[in-house]
């Protein structure tokens, strides 16, 4: 099977050749051209000029439903689902229902057909009479795999095309998906497989191919390649790591401290946060990691034991947070961190508007956004275009950009390097490095094991809302950290 | 391109209509007096229409803003009647336009009723307050005192024009307005909560308070242009504002077709107003039915927004 596309704007002459029961990893920073490419498999864009063949024949692929046809599935990274409709009704979403008597819903088959392909991911725990928005973030990704797998009825698949899967779940939930994309190979379809983590890639895939700038890079088997080659190819310069290391020691001055803190979903919280100390929080998915970065925020109340903050109660409310000096950094970009038809200058000052008095002051504002968006690295048409015009790294920096604004003492990062590239990534690892090396304490938490270990000192593991384990770093490897997820005696 | 041409539409539009009436209505139509006499006539609305962007910034809406111009209106002309001094029944029904704000406020916000949900309730309460308050009757003749309906009547002369003070009113309020959402970080913080509630929320906005706030002005704005009203016609009566919410909303959704990211803006606001106060005065020289015009004035309105929303989705 190959196919072959030719003179888009924003991907020139791309060629790409997926075999069956094989995992093809497509590779490149945002804006390397993988979403265009995607969206032109999938018949959503049309291209200049498009050839696709499957087994030297040519295949129609003019529209979504040629694609369909083709047998091409596809799961988006954004889960488009209906949250107020029960789980098996998302998975057979767009299919005509079992029927009884020619009209009636037959809700028994229903149910009985999401769970067969729920069986068939290895999800049996998943309820599908509940509504879908209910579900945790890992199992939402399984039934939009099982909504792809649904529609095999009617037309076998030749090809998947997973893009970003992993980017919402935890670790162990990302080892359930790799087990369905190995029985997904075994039946003989393809895979197109796209990710920003290239420790999954080389694990997982057979083959690569590398984007840049929407041209085609390099394409190889996973065995004979290497990361290092992969990033150089992706980034066109030279690597050095992936993190950078720490160079200024931790300080003295204790900047939090919690002693048996209970509040309404966390339990036995017991640490001291020191200037400069990277702390992780680590834990199955919503074992309450947001929810202890959100305590720092005023969002939630301390029930028992002694919390404080700069040697003071914590902050009230997310206003009284930024006032004394709390970032925060929130795990949904879109959602809860940016104003995407505002512009850039606004979406960076918003926090501090309090900064500049009654009226608007327009020329410092934009002074201001122009300073603290060139520290992030910040690449924009200027200070006034819409966020939402930004690719996922820039708009993450427009975030960090805000967060520095406030010279923190305590930035919180919730998933803080989610869809974004790796050059953007690095970037955004040195400034936390040199905040951190400035005296401003850091809570981060990450599904992303290697980044945890990467940049923090300790870690704190959480298990069902309470602090099961702190751990330093030491010389933990991701197995070792992985471990303490499910074990409940305390060693360290 | 596309943008550029939604943007300058509406205001096209309302070019092409001027240009119409001025042909149609050689003598009458763009003479000093008659301009003036629009001014007066949409001042209510202007009033309505830019207190109501302030709510409308944050994606909230207030359907009790011609409800609570009657209660204000009812208010003012009982207190006078009470035999109370102008100053009284004017800051009594001022006070209730905030105080009703407020409670819009509270439901939205803090309650958290959806905001159409929440000023559809006020809308009855407000309304069944007026009919309750004046018996169902219109308060008019000695009961309205002549210093309060001179104020309408009464203007500033520049040369040998008079400027009507009901147009100089609504032109400060709308000053007012614009300086507030344009020029106070209170302006922006309500925008960014019209962009992102949620993300406002957690940067550190205290968005039930401002919302709040908000709310309030909308009220205060409607109760003004209630005494507007009352003294403008020298009575008051428990049904006069009704007319005034769909035009300001409508006003305000004409305006927005005009901005660049579709977001309200006071500016564009009184372009909306000068539409529909345009189209109102030609139609009637014009002798057109006043049901011939409520329709032309619905089918333009959705033909702006039906223009901007497609253009929108021709751009995505």
């Amino acid at each position: 099977m190959s196919k072959a596309f030719g003179g888009f704007p924003a991907l020139a002459d791309v060629t790409l050749n997926l075999s069956s029961g094989r995992v093809h990893a497509l590779m490149g920073e945002n804006g390397a051209g993988k979403s265009t490419l995607i969206k032109l498999i999938a018949g959503v864009l049309k291209p200049d000029s498009i050839s696709v063949t499957k087994d030297g024949s040519p295949l129609p692929l003019n529209d979504a439903q040629d694609a369909h046809k083709a047998g091409f599935r596809f799961i988006h990274q954004e889960l488009n689902i209906v949250p107020q409709v029960s789980v098996a009704e998302n998975i057979l979403l767009g299919r005509d229902l079992p029927r009884r008597f020619g009209f009636a819903v037959d809700w028994n088959k229903v149910k009985t057909q999401a769970e067969e392909a729920l069986a068939f991911l290895g999800a049996t725990h998943v309820d599908v009479t509940l509504p879908a928005g209910d579900l945790p973030a890992g199992d939402k990704m399984m039934m939009k795999i099982a909504a792809a797998l649904v529609s095999a009825d009617q037309n076998e698949p030749v090809l998947y095309v997973l893009d970003e899967p992993t980017a919402a779940l935890t670790g162990e939930e990302s080892e359930m998906l790799f087990d369905v994309i190995e029985r997904l190979k075994a039946k003989g379809t393809a895979i197109l497989y796209v990710s920003h983590r290239i420790d999954e890639i080389l694990r997982i895939c057979d083959d690569i191919t590398v984007l840049r700038d929407g041209e085609f890079v390099s394409k190889n088997e996973i065995s004979k390649t290497s990361k290092v080659d992969i990033i150089q190819a992706m980034t066109g310069r030279d690597f050095k790591d992936a993190y950078p290391k720490r160079e200024v020691p931790i300080g003295i001055d204790t900047i939090a401290s919690l002693e048996n803190v209970d509040t309404s979903n966390l339990q036995n919280l017991n640490f001291e946060l020191r200037a400069g100390e990277i702390l992780g929080v680590s834990g199955l998915a919503e074992a309450g990691q947001t929810q202890l970065l959100k305590l720092f925020m005023g969002l939630g109340k301390v029930k028992s034991g002694a919390a404080s903050f700069l040697d003071e109660e914590l902050p009230r409310s997310p206003s009284d947070a930024w006032a004394r000096s709390v970032a925060y950094i929130p795990r949904e970009r879109r959602g809860e961190a940016l104003c995407l038809d505002m512009s850039v200058r606004a979406n960076i000052v918003l926090p501090h508007l309090s900064d500049y008095g009654f009226y608007a002051k327009p020329w410092l504002e934009n002074k201001d956004a122009l300073e603290f968006g060139g520290k992030v690295q910040l690449k924009s048409s200027g200070s006034t275009q819409p966020v939402g015009q930004l690719s996922g790294g820039n708009q993450q920096k427009i975030v960090f950009a805000r967060a520095i604004q406030g010279n923190p003492k305590l930035l919180l990062l919730d998933e803080p390097t989610r869809g974004v590239d790796i050059g953007a990534k690095y970037d955004i690892y040195l400034l936390v490095r040199e905040l951190s090396a400035n005296g401003c304490a850091v809570i981060l938490t990450s599904t992303d094991l290697p980044e945890v270990l990467g940049m923090c000192d300790r870690v704190l593991v959480m298990q069902e809302g309470r602090q099961a384990h702190l751990l330093e770093r030491g010389e933990m490897t991701s197995a070792d950290l992985l471990s303490h997820f499910f074990n409940n005696n305390d060693a360290a | 391109m596309m943008q550029k041409l939604r943007q300058s539409g509406t205001l096209l539009g309302f070019v092409l209509i001027l240009l119409f009436f001025a042909l149609k209505l050689p003598d009458t139509f763009l003479t000093a007096r008659n301009l003036i006499n629009i001014s007066q006539q949409l001042s209510m609305l202007a009033v309505v229409a830019t207190t109501m962007t302030i709510v409308m910034v944050m994606n909230d809406f207030d359907l009790s803003v011609g409800s609570m111009a009657s209660l204000s209106g009812i208010v003012a002309a009982m207190i006078f009647t009470a035999g109370y001094p102008v100053w009284v029944g004017l800051s009594a029904a001022l006070l209730v336009g905030v105080l009703g704000g407020l409670f819009n406020g509270f439901l939205v916000s803090v309650v958290g009723i959806l905001p159409f949900v929440a000023t559809l309730g006020t809308l009855t309460v407000f309304s069944g307050m007026a009919f309750l308050l004046s018996d169902g009757k219109t308060v008019f003749g000695r009961d309205i005192p002549a210093s309060f309906s001179g104020f309408a009547r009464a203007g500033i002369e520049i040369g040998d024009i008079k400027i009507p003070m009901l147009t100089i009113t609504a032109g400060l309020v709308i000053f007012i307005c614009w300086c507030i959402l344009e020029h106070t970080n209170f302006g922006r913080r309500l925008y960014a909560i019209g962009g992102n509630k949620e993300a406002s929320h957690l940067a550190g906005i205290k968005v039930v308070r401002l919302r709040l706030y908000a709310f309030s002005l909308t009220g205060l704005g409607a109760a003004g242009a209630g005494l507007m009203y009352a003294a403008r016609v020298a009575s008051a009566n428990p049904t006069q504002g009704s007319g005034l919410m769909l035009d300001a909303i409508a006003a305000v959704f004409l305006g927005m077709t005009m901005s660049r990211r579709g977001e309200p803006k006071v500016i564009y606001t009184l372009v909306g107003v000068l539409i529909l106060g345009v189209l109102d005065n030609g139609m009637t020289q014009l002798r057109v039915d006043s049901y011939v015009r409520e329709i032309l004035v619905g089918l333009i309105v959705l033909a702006a927004v039906a223009v901007a929303s497609l253009s929108k989705l021709r751009q995505a």
